[in-house]
């Protein structure tokens, strides 16, 4: 089978501040992902998994190695991501910044407009369509964000630690309309995250990358069954064993 | 202590001018050179009551509107373009930066040699030296954009165009709108110097004559004058841009020991409703404009006009409340206005008496006006008050039969531009009445979605709007014909040579309104139809603006080349 992205051999340098010479963020990185997965991708800080993120979005450039990404409908948009914080566009309203991917990508008025009250629905903000992001709170910024990224249909979804900056009630509760989203949208997406918890909780498969240069140390198959809740899960006896393999290969990394 | 505080900055300045005037009576300042407060007071006073400071300051306010106008429009575009793309900015920089600190008064000179004293030179001169500012603080907002949010279009596939159009022009706004508060002020100083050169009226043109014959309390009657001006256009700017920049947090006032008459002030300007103003402001305004343009223009009875609108406007919003309580429209359920009753802020009672106090205040004006000007403001003051107060009271309430459009129509299109124009120039044509029907449409259009959102309570509490007559069908078509109307008739005005060819302007919100169309025809919740009330008020707030603005542009240029 044809993975739906292959990353082969990818090393990724770039200028560091002035004389501090290059900087090796990502080395001889393999890593195959397929059709519909869900792959997060941990590590410590800095270890590069925002930059590889980045390669396969086409926001990076690559210095060596391949990045493929087999395409299987071209109606549809081949990636989206999701930032870091929300990242919404603050002078649009939620309807607005929902509707955005689809008005660039130039679906007629009526059909964008249902459309993005669907999603609206699904991330249940139907009440703020009209309100400003400055009237929500961040885990609402942030749910417009995640519907902004599926009302934009993507066949990939890169996701850049998006509940990064929230409060961990708050991320519970986004991660399972998270888990629901990708249910119904059926899309492959990569997650990058620091947190095992948050790994374990959503991914089919946990990848462990090392500190600077990154490099992929190993990975975790999470054999946890679906669909999955957030805080049932913390009490199944795999999710203790899985978190304690995924920790001992990261504990030399963390400094 | 915090009371204290604000005493002593209200009585330091107060103190200040009292031993200045002390001074100068005892004859410590010299007389000759020094103005002494009470009888610049008395020079302003004077000079306003013949007119001579209206005209001045109106010669003045049109060179800096033209000036600034072609200044900033030219300074915007090119630092939006240089923000945006590296080539433009590697070739316009340097020149930009070269000019920017060179003395703008030094231009005028070069300028006046190539225009000779014309208007236009003086009007280039200021356009000249707004131009670098507004280009460098418009380029350095678009630098100061978040690269995230350029991000974010790219990664969802937004053309350059896209780009500029929904990150960086809307992202950059506030700064702008900062720059133009700035700018104008900038324009107001440098007016003085422009001014000096030739010119035969003007603010500056008065302070500078008042120099030369050591008038000093006519020269500090000037300074104030224009002071009094830069202040005004601050405020009014500021009033402006909450409406222009919906999606800024507004600055929450720490209301720490609100005193009772601050607490008062508040309570009863929100329960009139201020956002509503503009639906009387902007016929009045128009009128005053077409006037103007026409050769008529007195500065006090146009604000008159406009204060007497207002007054009306928050007389019938006052009035509505109470009898919509009354009969009990509005509860908690409605997604109510007003709602000083609801929020137990004032009793019935005083909102009931307010209102009558604000048509008192209404017709007060109004019969000044009568005054001066002739008796068909009577007939339509009397009929305004009458329309204001039977809207929501009494058995037959206009606004609870299919009559509300109608009486909107009337009473906030061609009632108001047809009396602002009669105050100006003693008489009126049918072109005037032709010109008001844009806005007369788009007013009524408010109302309609206004019924629209409401119709299943309505129903339920047995209120017949135009809307529920028609049923949801046509009322959508009433929509179309309204929302329609406006531009069709702005189109035909145009053609006919009745309005200029500048009000075209407002075509540019155009998509606006075959948006909110698209959308009355998906919605029938009330929630959905909500944010279309709002919408369909700020296009009536933005076309009106920039209709007045298109007879304001037709108005500047026909004096300038007058003169």
């Amino acid at each position: 089978m044809i993975p739906k992205i292959a990353i082969e051999a990818v090393t990724i340098r770039y200028a560091g501040r002035a004389g501090a010479g290059e900087v090796v963020a990502v080395e001889g990185v393999d890593l195959r992902v397929q059709e519909g997965e869900f792959v997060c991708l941990v590590g410590p800080s800095g270890c590069g998994k925002t930059t590889l993120l980045r390669a396969v979005a086409g926001l990076q450039p690559v210095s060596k190695g391949t990045i493929q990404v087999t395409r299987s409908d071209p109606s549809r948009p081949a990636t989206a991501m999701v930032f870091q914080g929300a990242a919404v566009f603050p002078w649009m309203t939620v309807l607005e910044n929902v509707d955005y991917g689809l008005r660039t990508r130039g679906m007629p008025y009526a059909e964008r407009t249902a459309e993005a009250q669907r999603w609206i629905r699904q991330v249940k903000l139907e009440r703020f369509a009209e309100a400003y992001p400055h009237q929500l709170s961040g885990g609402m910024q942030q749910r417009v964000g995640l519907a902004r990224a599926f009302a934009y249909n993507p066949e990939i979804l890169l996701m850049d630690e998006p509940f990064g900056a929230l409060d961990a009630q708050t991320r519970l509760i986004l991660q399972d309309t998270l888990l629901e989203l990708w249910q119904t949208s059926g899309c492959t997406i990569l997650f990058v995250t620091h947190s095992i918890d948050e790994a374990l909780t959503l991914g089919d498969r946990v990848v462990i990358m090392s500190a600077r240069p990154g490099r992929i140390m190993g990975e975790e198959r999470v054999s946890l069954a679906r669909p999955r809740e957030a805080v049932q899960l913390r009490s199944d006896p795999h999710y203790g064993e899985a978190f304690g393999r995924i920790w001992s290969q990261l504990r030399e990394e963390v400094r | 202590m915090r009371l204290n505080r604000r005493w002593i900055s209200v009585l330091s300045p107060l103190i200040l001018v009292l031993v200045w005037e002390m001074l100068v009576q005892a004859g410590v300042l010299n007389r000759r050179f020094f103005p002494q407060p009470t009888k610049v007071i008395e020079t302003l006073i004077d000079l306003s009551s013949t007119g001579t400071l209206w005209n001045e300051l109106g010669i003045s306010a049109l060179r800096i509107t033209v000036g600034f106008l072609i200044g900033s429009l030219i300074g915007i575009s090119l630092g939006l373009l240089i923000g945006i793309s590296q080539t433009a900015s590697a070739a316009l920089r340097p020149i930009i930066t070269a000019i920017n600190p060179i003395p703008k008064i030094a231009l005028i000179p070069f300028v006046v040699l190539a225009l000779g004293f014309t208007e236009w030179a003086r009007v280039l001169s200021l356009a000249i030296s707004v131009m670098p500012i507004m280009l460098l603080d418009t380029a350095a907002a678009v630098g100061r954009i978040d690269s995230r949010y350029f991000e974010v279009a790219q990664n969802y596939g937004a053309s350059r165009w896209d780009t500029f159009w929904t990150v960086a022009l809307p992202a950059s706004l506030p700064s702008i709108m900062n720059s133009v508060k700035l700018g104008l002020s900038y324009s107001l100083t440098l007016i003085i110097g422009v001014e000096l050169f030739g010119a035969r009226q003007g603010i500056g043109k008065l302070i500078w004559d008042s120099a030369s014959l050591y008038a000093v309390n006519k020269l500090g009657a000037g300074i104030v004058a224009i002071a009094l001006t830069g202040w005004l256009i601050t405020a009014a700017i500021d009033a402006l841009t909450p409406s222009l920049i919906p999606w800024q947090p507004r600055p929450v006032d720490p209301r720490i020991e609100e005193s009772p008459i601050q607490r008062q002030i508040r309570v009863w300007w929100r329960a009139t409703r201020p956002w509503s103003f503009t639906a009387a402001t902007i016929p009045a305004v128009l009128g005053t404009m077409i006037a103007a343009y026409q050769g008529h223009f007195n500065l006090l009875h146009g604000v008159l006009v406009m204060v007497g609108s207002i007054a009306l406007q928050a007389g019938t919003n006052l009035i509505n409340d109470f009898y919509d309580y009354r009969k009990g429209t509005d509860n908690e359920q409605s997604l109510g206005i007003g709602g000083a009753i609801q929020r137990k802020d004032l009793t019935p009672r005083q909102i009931f008496l307010g209102g009558i106090s604000a048509f008192a205040v209404g017709s007060g004006i109004g019969l000044y006006l009568v005054s001066v000007s002739g008796p068909l403001i009577l007939i339509l003051g009397i009929l305004s008050v009458l329309a204001g107060f039977f809207y929501t009271a009494g058995p037959a309430a206009l606004a609870y039969t299919g009559l509300g459009e109608i009486t909107v129509f009337i009473f906030m299109g061609p009632v108001i531009v047809v009396g602002a124009y009669y105050v100006q120039a003693g008489a009126v044509g049918w072109d005037v009445f032709w010109a008001s029907l844009p806005i007369a449409f788009l007013v009524a259009a408010i109302l309609h979605a206004n019924n629209l959102r409401d119709m299943e309570t309505d129903r339920r509490i047995g209120k017949r709007t135009l809307a529920i007559i028609l049923g949801r069908k046509y009322a959508n078509i009433e929509y179309y014909v309204l929302v329609g109307g406006t531009y069709a008739a702005l189109i035909v005005t145009v053609i006919l040579g009745i309005s200029p060819l500048y009000t075209l302007i407002t075509l540019i919100t155009l998509p606006t309104a075959v948006n909110l169309m698209r959308r009355v025809v998906l919605n029938t919740e009330p929630a959905a139809l909500n944010p279309v009330l709002r919408k369909t008020a700020q296009l009536h707030q933005r076309f009106g603006m920039l209709l007045v603005g298109g007879w304001v542009i037709a108005l500047c240029l026909k004096l300038l080349s007058g003169n």
